[in-house]
């Protein structure tokens, strides 16, 4: 499309695209799902996120199984956050049961959760540097890593699945000689994250491939859903964390991270601050950690019916808001209905806007920005195409598919 | 912080036939199927983009009143209180307007809605069958959420 | 170009020593009390199946114990729960809700091969044979 000054005609010049299929299985892209985009040259013009690579109908496996049963199952709709999802899941079945586990029931929750938080966030981190070709740095993060995993380990019993949350408590319970360790272990990385979050600041590579990349805009970020860290790189403080104060979270001191860049960039970033923040929430728990009795509840002993009725639970993930909702009808020893909606449903899916104009190589940097989890997205699956022409439309009508 | 919110949804309670609490204190506002779009469309209009999101449409199927239930869980910022849009649909013929032209973020709600349970969202032209499970259970028209499905 | 921010770090490493664990020859260090196999203690045992009602992943099946054992009196049925370790995802649920807190719990994890795994041996190792 040519049009210059005094020249009354518009010339029309078919654009001849490539059509480019990220995935499912892509050296740039460690998640099964399709990422199509449509180039002009080197610029993206439109970009489709096809998923269903990895559907396994956890909702209606919950319907099928038994409430205690289903704690175990939805702890396994996401290794990366598994907690959240069994913590998200309990506190709605207690809510249903008007039941509330003691203070330090309350604390070691919040201490497997923010643990959970840490490696998490230094993983996606890791996983950004891998993906903008540095991998010395992918290799230094991970082996850092290690020492939270323990910590994890140490607490829950194991490095990754923690099966840590049971109805009125948690499964169990930490002594001295656990809670100097995982101290130790936590101010020995305390050190390494600044050192990284300074690396990911300063260092050339990494400001040059991230800075200005998928810029979302604040009103975008509400309109499409979008939620956890982008929406807080973008400056829209959304944390159910702060507004929720759900567990030992209304106790225990902390900041709500957010930058008002809204690049790939500032999402990294915010995810490093909340590293550290989490880090320091954990030290102040293990400090702070209340003697109220025993949290771990006798499972032998845990209510067999709950009662009727709804509830719906939200929970701070990694990768943002994560809801449960949980309807009981008072008879049977399984749900009626659980429905699940976690964070990167929304901001996989939603997001596709964001490719536009975006050149070919920064697409892997702007998709792993917003930390996908194709395993949490797709326990249900969805498609769903995002057309977007580059040149009569506004963002928000190019969202809205108006063609 | 509670006045603040329930002055913002003063517009409500022309619309609300009944209002009831989800736990824990999540404040249920049950309405017409038709007027679902009208109160996001006034929503938009008094208080802008910026002031809530639809974190998610879960739905329900209930075949003892012939009824699907649908519910727009709706965060509003910046108190982050969630409140819950309700309306019921006819099991045999769900039908209900579309929000993804004027709430984008709705679109991977509605399309999940769709292929799980069958609900038809009048204007959504992303609705689309058979990506979610296997093609075969998809092409039979079963809507595995559903609870006569059989999956 | 500036000089690499992680310059220091790279050279810092060439001096330690490998990070990396040369698993199955070298031990993954474990803590004593994850979550490993866990097995019936069939002297304990009732044979009551509440574990197999329980267990999220259907990895257990009640199994009858074969001639040749000497079986407690507490388990007329002469059952006793057999865990398929290839399908276990060791939560421990098994192990909570036992009436009569007959699992015994190791931090074995290392249980991969080409082989099907399963509880009989470990369980049936806890019995006395007939003489």
């Amino acid at each position: 499309m040519v049009c210059n000054m005094g020249v009354t005609k518009v010339i029309e010049v078919p654009i001849i695209t490539a059509e480019i299929p990220i995935g499912p299985q892509h050296p740039a892209l460690h998640e099964p799902l399709l990422l199509k985009v449509y180039a002009d040259g080197e610029e993206i013009i439109r970009a489709e996120v096809n998923t269903g690579y990895n559907h396994r109908g956890v909702e209606k496996l919950c319907e099928k199984n038994t409430f205690y049963r289903d704690l175990f199952i939805v702890g396994r709709v996401c290794g990366i956050c598994n907690t959240v999802h069994a913590n998200c899941y309990v506190r709605a079945l207690e809510y249903l049961l008007d039941a509330r586990p003691n203070n330090r029931a309350r604390y070691l929750r919040v201490l497997a959760m923010e643990l959970e938080r840490i490696h998490s966030h230094m993983l996606i981190n890791a996983v950004m540097a891998e993906i903008v070709g540095f991998d010395t740095l992918f290799m230094q993060i991970m082996l850092d890593r290690e020492r939270v995993m323990k910590a994890k380990e140490i607490l829950t019993g194991n490095r990754v699945l923690a099966d840590y949350m049971i109805v009125g408590g948690v499964r169990r319970d930490i002594d001295e000689v656990k809670r100097a360790r995982i101290r130790d272990l936590l101010l020995k990385l305390k050190p390494r994250v600044e050192y990284y979050k300074k690396v990911f600041m300063e260092d050339e590579t990494i400001v040059k491939r991230l800075v200005d990349i998928g810029v979302l805009k604040p009103v975008d970020v509400t309109s499409h859903s979008l939620v956890g860290p982008v929406a807080r790189g973008s400056g829209v403080k959304i944390d159910s964390r702060a507004s929720d104060r759900y567990d030992a979270y209304d106790e225990i001191p902390f900041n709500v991270v957010t930058r008002t860049e809204g690049d790939s960039w500032a999402r990294m970033m915010v995810r490093w601050d909340e590293t550290l923040e989490a880090i320091n929430m954990c030290l102040y728990i293990l400090e702070k950690l209340p003697f109220d009795g025993n949290p771990v509840p006798d499972e032998k002993r845990l209510p067999r019916v709950i009662p009727h009725g709804e509830s719906y639970a939200r929970v701070e993930a990694q990768r943002g808001e994560l809801t449960y909702y949980v309807m009981s009808d008072g008879r049977s020893p399984s749900p009626y209905r659980v429905k699940i909606r976690t964070p990167s449903f929304n901001n996989v899916i939603n997001s596709a806007f964001m490719y536009v104009g975006l050149s070919i190589a920064d697409v892997p940097v702007a998709l792993t920005s917003l930390d996908p989890c194709i395993s949490c997205m797709e326990r249900v699956t969805v498609i769903d195409l995002e057309k977007n022409t580059r040149y009569k439309l506004t963002l928000r009508e190019l969202a809205g598919g108006k063609v | 912080m509670v006045i603040s919110v329930s002055s913002k949804l003063d517009f409500f309670s022309k619309y609300a036939v009944k209002t009831e609490i989800i736990k824990p204190k999540r404040i249920a506002f049950t309405v017409k199927s038709e007027d679902v779009r009208h109160i996001f469309e006034e929503l938009i209009k008094q208080h802008g983009h910026g002031a809530f999101y639809v974190s998610t449409i879960a739905g329900t199927d209930l075949p003892g009143e012939n009824k699907i239930r649908l519910d727009y869980y709706v965060v509003l910022l910046p108190e982050e209180e969630t409140i819950v849009i309700r309306t019921y649909l006819d099991r045999s013929n769900p039908l209900v307007d579309s929000l993804v032209d004027i709430i984008p973020g709705v679109l991977s709600g509605e399309c999940e809605t769709h292929d799980l349970l069958g609900v038809f969202f009048k204007g959504n032209p992303f609705l689309k069958r058979g990506f979610f499970v296997a093609l075969d259970v998809a092409e039979k028209g079963i809507y595995p959420l559903r609870k006569d499905s059989g999956v | 170009m500036r000089r690499p921010k992680i310059l220091g770090l790279v050279l810092r490493n060439f001096a330690k020593r490998p990070a990396t664990i040369q698993y199955p020859r070298v031990k993954t260090p474990i803590e004593e009390d994850s979550r490993g196999v866990q097995y019936a203690d069939l002297t304990k045992c009732t044979g009551c199946t509440l574990c197999a009602l329980e267990c999220p992943a259907d990895a257990i099946t009640m199994t009858p114990i074969p001639q040749g054992y000497e079986v407690t009196a507490k388990n007329p049925r002469r059952i006793y729960p057999l865990i398929d370790y290839s399908k276990c995802v060791f939560c421990y649920r098994c192990v909570k809700v036992c009436p009569v807190n007959a699992y015994i719990v190791t931090s074995k994890y290392d249980i991969a091969g080409p082989t099907r795994i399963s509880s009989e041996e470990y369980s049936l190792s806890t019995l006395k044979k007939v003489s």
